[in-house]
Order: structure tokens, then C-alpha cells, then sequence
């Protein structure tokens, strides 16, 4: 074979980006020489990601690449091996793109911290970690790549340990992490016990006919352990953690890359290996915890006070959107799961770019000390704005085409199986959606929005750099909300038909598969054209510009800082305020003064010991185990 | 006498897992990490093992039909598992070094200013 045919694209792309950690080691110290490599590598392992979109995603090949030439000998796998399909492919896309943003951003972001030739490293290692868990096709290989991208997500958790909180969610993660890991290499190792194989073809194959209790406590153990990575809830309080501390760039990548690897091995795990998901019980299991996840995080999100955490918080209420989705264990739902897996990758990355650059500029996320930036970065808000009009579902970003689809293949679900309980996640998912937007409107208005504060009038715009790097982001966002018929077809409908061709997977590799494909059907109940929500949204605006209009809207002059105090006037007492907004916290002080015992509760539970957080995934991976041995 | 070995590693998993919920100083919550791992080690190696059994090195010719050794595969994981065991708690025990000259102190209870 040529070294340019594309069987070998999936183990370059993952090789390049390992072998540009060791190069800007060697060059660390040579900032032009470093950054170029660091470009390079994750733009040839783009590259490759995408030259492989035609052979994987529209003619429906199997990539099978076994490393060092070995194969299958007396009817074991021997050796490891590659296997991309279009699941993995659809992953792999959407981490090499997430990673090769970031990396352009961090060419600026990062120009002023302490040795960031190890930052580069380090960033590489993460890129390299995921793109191999998400391409490898060997149970084992996963989890060496479950290791090294949860040591280096660690590290670079607390590069900047000079900051505030750093090191603290650095060993937190590293702990609850831990914890994940051990629970996955005990799994691993309890399937190999019982079916003596480590390939995962095979082991689709061989598991789903001898289900043993121990099988199933591998079960629980790998789920559990993929949950940690993909912090759903109990393990949300890391990713608020890790997501606030580490540099933004980096905050992309675990929100973005990390938990979508999480998201990955339950896809695998929950549809190849155990093939289980027809089983009323897992479903129910999936999305009540993605139900849970939704709606417990959005309303911690909505108590933060801090820019990056409760972003934070939203990425994990948008993970519960994917593993809803996902978990209802049809075409048209893993389709909407996938497609919102993809679009949160791109507006939360943009979402905690433009938190970065907020950062950069100002050197505080604190809600209560920003404001009126708009002003100052006028780009970043633009591009702030367009995430933010994304994960709240605003007609015609992306996020409001796959939320719909969410809504769509719930209802779908309800309907088919007659199950009252799908219209209770369908209200959650809607009651969701209203309070990002209202979380998202608090962020404007605190941030962007509102009075400059005094010292912040100097502020500058970012640079290009990471402008352009927004840019991308924002770009695709809006292209993959005006044509999402073009992304299902070509991108998540492929993926979705692959989570439900089983036997090809496993035949591709060259073992017998007695796993029959099944049909699939992309067929949904009710209108899906988003366009006439699009014109809905026009003629309404159109509505209110009118009366505006109409009514003689005066337009209030702008206030500095300088000028008259609004809020305090009544009680007014003769000291000068520094600077009087509406502030971030006060819009919703009314909902949250009514749900103050609910707030209160969780501000509690989420204490911060790193004990508590753990005794959560124990007693999470107790309940996986009780649960997995009663149903399966 | 297979079995105690395997009670011993699921009694190590869980006595890693009590360390680091119950003990609230840093240092034995990095032992309790490491218990669990040299508890997962403990397993894979008893997976791998055939009583009887002989190491599995072979050279050209000598494997035969009769040959009668243990797994290799759990070995090799396992020295895996070993070296990603070493780096969790050198990594951890850096961080906590780290944590105690910020905090001045290995506490878990007074390092939570994340919270909420």
C-alpha cells in the first residue's frame, strides 16, 4: 500500500499530533519554530479527518487497519487494531476541528504565560489522547487513551497555578478522574476475563450471547468510568471546576473534545458491546440521567457568578441534551444527539473563546466586576452574541436546528411507545432551553451589556488571531443552523446509521458476526422546517419594532459611568457610587428568591470536598452495578 | 487458592475507594488512589494465571501443542497499569505539594474554595 492510500489517515492523524508533543519539546523554546509545529501537526490531522469523509461517510466503508501488519490468528484478534467507522469519524471531525481552532487561538492567548512550549506539549498529548480513543478499535488502546488525555486535561487544568483555584480543581479532577479510570481498567479486564479478547469487534460479538454477572458489573464499571469523562451528573462539579481554571483554549477542549469522548464510549459501549439498548431499562437509564443532567446544571448555572464556570455548567445541561438524545435508542434520535454533539462542540467553544478573550483583556471573569464591554470589543461581543443566541436555540443558529430535533425525536419516542414519561423529558428539555436563555441574557447583560466600569475604560479589542479563531467557530455555527438538512445527510444521518449496523462492524474486522443489520429510518413525527421558525421570529421582531415605533420610542442617551446614578437615587445618601448597573445577578432575583431552598440545597451539596465528589462516584458506580445485574 | 486472590483484589478496589472518601488529609487520599490501582494489578495478574503454568517465553520451535503457560496478555497490561499507577501518584503527590505551599495546609476540608 502506498503511504498515501487513506487506510493509513486514521493512525497519522493520530500519530502526527503525539509526534508534534515531542517536537515542541525539543523546540520548546524557539517560539516560531514551536508554534508552526504545533499548527502543523493538528492541521495535517485535520486534514486527514477530512480526506477521509468520502470513503467513511458516503460510500460506507469500514476502515480496518491492524498496527504492525498482524491480524487475526485461530480466531483471535492478536495485536492492536484501527477501526473507523462513521461514528468515529463523525467524533473524530469534530475533535480535529475543535482542536485545530483552539490551537490558533492559543497562539496569542498563551503568548504571555511561562513555558508554553510545555503548554504546547501538553495540548498536544490531550489532541492526541482523544483522537486516538475515539479512532482506536482495540478496548485496552482506550483506555491508555482514557489515561493520557485525563493526565495531560489534569496538567494543563493547572497550568496556570498562579491562579485562582487552579491547582485545587486540578486535584480534584485528578482524584474523581482516577476513580473513572481504575473503574474502566477494571472493566476492561473483567471482559477479558470472560470472553478473552480486548478487539472490539470481537467483543461485540462474543458479549451480547454470554452475559455473566460479571459481564455485567463490567458494564456498570465501564459506564460509570465513560461518565466520569463525559462529566455528566454526579460529576458535573469537575467540569465547573476544570472548565474555570484551566486557560480557555483549554477549556474548548474539555468541553468540546473530553466530554465528547465520554459520550463516545457509552455510545460504544451501550450500542456495540452489550447491544443492550433495545432494553426499556437502559434507555430509561440514559435518559433520566440525561434528563437529570439537563436540569440540575442549568440551574446551578444560573447561581454562578463567575463567567467560565457557569459556562461550565451549561456545557454539561447541553451533554445531557446529546445523552437524551442518544439514549432513546432511535435513527432519528442519535441523529438530533449527534448533531447537537457536534453543534455544542462549536458553540461552546466559541462561548469560552470569547470568555478568554474577556479574560485576556480584563484579567477577571467575575460577572459582578464586568460590564458594558461592548463598547470596548465590539467583535467579541458580536461573536459572543452569536454563541449565545446558539445554545439558547435561537432560530437560525444551529443550536435552535438540533434542539428542535432533540424535541422532535423525544416526542417521536412518546408517541411510539406510549410512554408518559418521554413528555416529562420533553417539558424538561423546554424548560431548559428557556433558562439558558435567561442564563445567557444575565451573561450579556453583565458582561457586555450595562456600565463600563471605570477600570476597564481603556480595554482594547482582542487581537486577530484569536478574532479568526472566533471567527471559524462562529461561522460554522451559523452555517450549520442555515443548512441543517446538508448536515444530516452528510455527517450525523451516516453516524446514526452506523450505531445501527452492528454486523458490518463487526464483520469489517474480519470476524463472524451473527448480528444482523437493522433497517433504520430517519422518519419523524411532526413539521421540521426551521425556516418557518425563522419567519415567525422576523415577523415577530418585525411586531415589535413597530409598536416601538410606534409609541414614539425615546432613545435614552447614554449614560456613563460618570453621570446620574439611577438605581440608588431614592436612597440616596450623599456618597458617590463608583458605577450603578443592573447587575447580572439582579435580573432574575425574583425566580430565584422563590426557589431560594432549591438554590440553597444545591450551593450546599456542591461543597467543594473533594471526599464528597468522590463518595458521588462510588455510590454511582454502587447504583450502575445494582441496576445493570437487575435488568440486564 | 485462586479465589483469595481474587477477594483480595476486590477487597483492595474497595479499601483504595474508603481511603479516598473517608481520610480527609491529601497525602492518604493519594494512597488511597494507589491502593485501588495495585488492587486492579493484583486482578489483572490473577486473570492471566493457569495454575501450573510456566512463564511464556518461548523461541522459535519450542512452542508446542503441549505448551502450558500463563496468559502473557494480562502481564503486559498490567506493566501498563504499573507505569500509569507511578504517574498518578507522582502527578497527584506534585499537586499536592503545590496545594500545601497555596493553602498551607492538606486538609480536604478547608480546600474547597470551588464550590457551589
Amino acid at each position: 500500500m502506498s503511504i498515501l492510500n487513506y487506510h493509513h489517515f486514521p493512525i497519522y492523524s493520530i500519530m502526527i499530533l503525539f509526534l508534534g508533543a515531542f517536537l515542541t519539546v525539543v523546540f520548546g523554546h524557539k517560539k516560531a519554530l514551536r508554534n508552526i509545529f504545533a499548527l502543523l501537526a493538528v492541521s495535517v490531522s485535520l486534514a486527514c479527518m477530512i480526506a477521509l469523509v468520502k470513503p467513511v461517510m458516503l460510500d460506507g466503508e469500514i476502515i480496518s487497519y491492524w498496527m504492525g501488519g498482524r491480524g487475526i490468528a485461530g480466531g483471535y484478534a492478536i495485536g492492536i487494531s484501527l477501526e473507523v467507522d462513521a461514528l468515529s469519524l463523525f467524533f473524530g471531525l469534530l475533535i480535529s476541528t475543535a482542536v485545530f481552532v483552539s490551537c490558533v487561538y492559543s497562539i496569542q492567548y498563551m503568548s504571555h504565560d511561562d513555558n508554553p512550549g510545555q503548554y504546547y506539549t501538553l495540548f498536544l498529548m490531550l489532541s492526541g489522547g482523544v483522537m486516538g480513543l475515539v479512532l482506536t478499535g482495540d478496548i485496552f488502546n482506550m483506555f491508555i487513551m482514557v489515561e493520557i488525555l485525563t493526565f495531560a486535561a489534569v496538567a494543563l487544568t493547572a497550568f496556570r497555578n498562579k491562579a485562582f483555584g487552579a491547582l485545587e480543581a486540578a486535584f480534584k479532577y485528578l482524584v474523581v478522574g482516577c476513580i473513572g479510570s481504575t473503574c474502566i481498567l477494571t472493566g476492561v479486564i473483567m471482559l477479558y476475563a470472560q470472553v478473552h479478547t480486548l478487539n472490539f469487534a470481537q467483543l461485540s460479538a462474543l458479549i451480547p450471547g454470554n452475559l455473566t454477572p460479571a459481564t455485567k458489573v463490567a458494564f456498570a464499571l465501564l459506564f460509570v468510568g465513560f461518565s466520569t469523562k463525559a462529566f455528566i451528573v454526579p460529576f458535573h462539579p469537575l467540569a465547573a471546576d476544570a472548565h474555570g481554571a484551566a486557560p480557555a483554549s483549554i477549556s474548548v477542549l474539555i468541553s468540546g473534545v473530553l466530554t465528547k469522548s465520554g459520550i463516545y464510549g457509552i455510545i460504544r459501549l451501550c450500542y456495540f458491546l452489550f447491544q443492550s439498548m433495545q432494553l426499556g431499562a437502559i434507555q430509561f437509564m440514559l435518559v433520566f440521567i440525561g434528563s437529570v443532567s439537563m436540569f440540575v446544571c442549568v440551574t446551578m448555572a444560573l447561581a454562578q457568578h463567575d463567567f467560565k464556570r457557569l459556562l461550565a455548567f451549561h456545557s454539561i445541561s447541553q451533554i445531557g441534551y446529546v445523552l437524551t438524545a442518544v439514549g432513546l435508542c432511535t435513527a432519528f434520535g442519535i441523529s438530533a444527539g449527534l448533531y447537537h454533539a457536534m453543534n455544542h462542540t462549536l458553540f461552546k467553544g466559541l462561548l469560552f473563546l470569547a470568555a478568554g478573550a474577556v479574560l485576556h483583556q480584563t484579567g477577571t471573569t467575575d460577572l459582578g466586576k464586568l460590564g458594558g464591554l461592548s463598547r470596548r470589543m465590539p467583535h467579541t461581543t458580536v461573536l459572543f452574541l452569536i454563541g449565545a443566541f446558539s445554545i439558547s436555540g435561537l432560530p437560525p443558529f444551529n443550536g435552535f436546528a438540533s434542539k428542535w430535533m432533540v424535541y422532535q425525536a423525544v416526542y417521536q419516542k412518546a408517541v411510539e411507545s406510549g410512554n408518559i414519561g418521554f413528555l416529562l423529558v420533553l417539558i424538561i428539555a423546554l424548560v431548559t432551553s428557556v433558562l439558558t436563555l435567561a442564563s445567557f441574557v444575565k451573561v450579556s447583560q453583565s458582561v457586555f451589556f450595562g456600565q463600563l466600569p471605570e477600570e476597564y475604560s481603556d480595554v482594547k479589542e482582542v487581537g486577530f488571531g484569536m478574532r479568526f479563531a472566533m471567527g471559524i467557530f462562529a461561522v460554522l455555527c451559523v452555517i450549520t443552523g442555515l443548512f441543517p438538512n446538508l448536515v444530516t445527510t452528510y455527517l450525523t444521518e451516516p453516524a446514526a446509521r452506523a450505531v445501527f449496523s452492528v454486523g458490518k462492524y463487526i464483520s469489517a474486522m474480519g470476524f463472524d458476526s451473527t448480528v444482523a443489520d437493522q433497517a433504520v429510518s430517519f422518519a419523524h413525527a411532526g413539521v421540521w422546517a426551521p425556516v418557518n421558525w425563522l419567519l415567525l421570529l422576523a415577523v415577530m421582531l418585525l411586531a415589535v419594532t413597530i409598536v416601538a415605533v410606534a409609541s414614539r420610542y425615546d432613545k435614552v442617551s447614554r449614560r456613563t459611568s460618570e453621570t446620574v446614578d439611577t438605581k440608588y437615587q431614592l436612597f440616596y445618601g450623599g456618597e458617590k457610587n463608583v458605577y450603578s448597573q443592573v447587575g447580572g445577578g439582579d435580573l432574575f432575583w425574583g425566580f430565584k428568591h422563590n426557589w431560594r431552598h432549591y438554590f440553597s440545597f444545591m450551593h450546599d451539596l456542591h461543597s467543594g470536598v473533594v471526599n464528597d465528589y468522590a463518595l458521588w462516584a462510588v455510590v454511582a458506580l454502587a447504583l450502575a452495578i445494582v441496576f445493570l445485574q437487575i435488568v440486564l | 487458592m485462586i479465589l483469595f486472590n481474587y477477594i483480595a483484589s476486590f477487597f483492595l478496589i474497595v479499601l483504595g475507594f474508603y481511603t479516598i472518601v473517608t481520610k480527609y488529609n491529601l497525602i492518604k487520599t493519594v494512597i488511597g488512589l494507589s491502593i485501588a490501582d495495585y488492587g486492579v494489578n493484583l486482578l489483572i495478574i490473577t486473570i492471566g494465571y493457569n495454575p501450573g503454568g510456566t512463564a511464556p517465553i518461548f523461541t522459535m520451535g519450542e512452542l508446542t501443542q503441549a505448551s502450558y503457560f500463563v496468559d502473557p496478555i494480562p502481564q503486559a497490561l498490567t506493566l501498563t497499569s504499573i507505569v500509569i499507577g507511578a504517574c498518578v501518584t507522582a502527578m497527584s503527590l506534585a499537586l499536592v505539594i503545590k496545594l500545601e505551599e497555596q493553602y498551607g495546609t492538606l486538609d480536604t476540608r478547608e480546600i474547597r474554595r470551588l464550590r457551589g
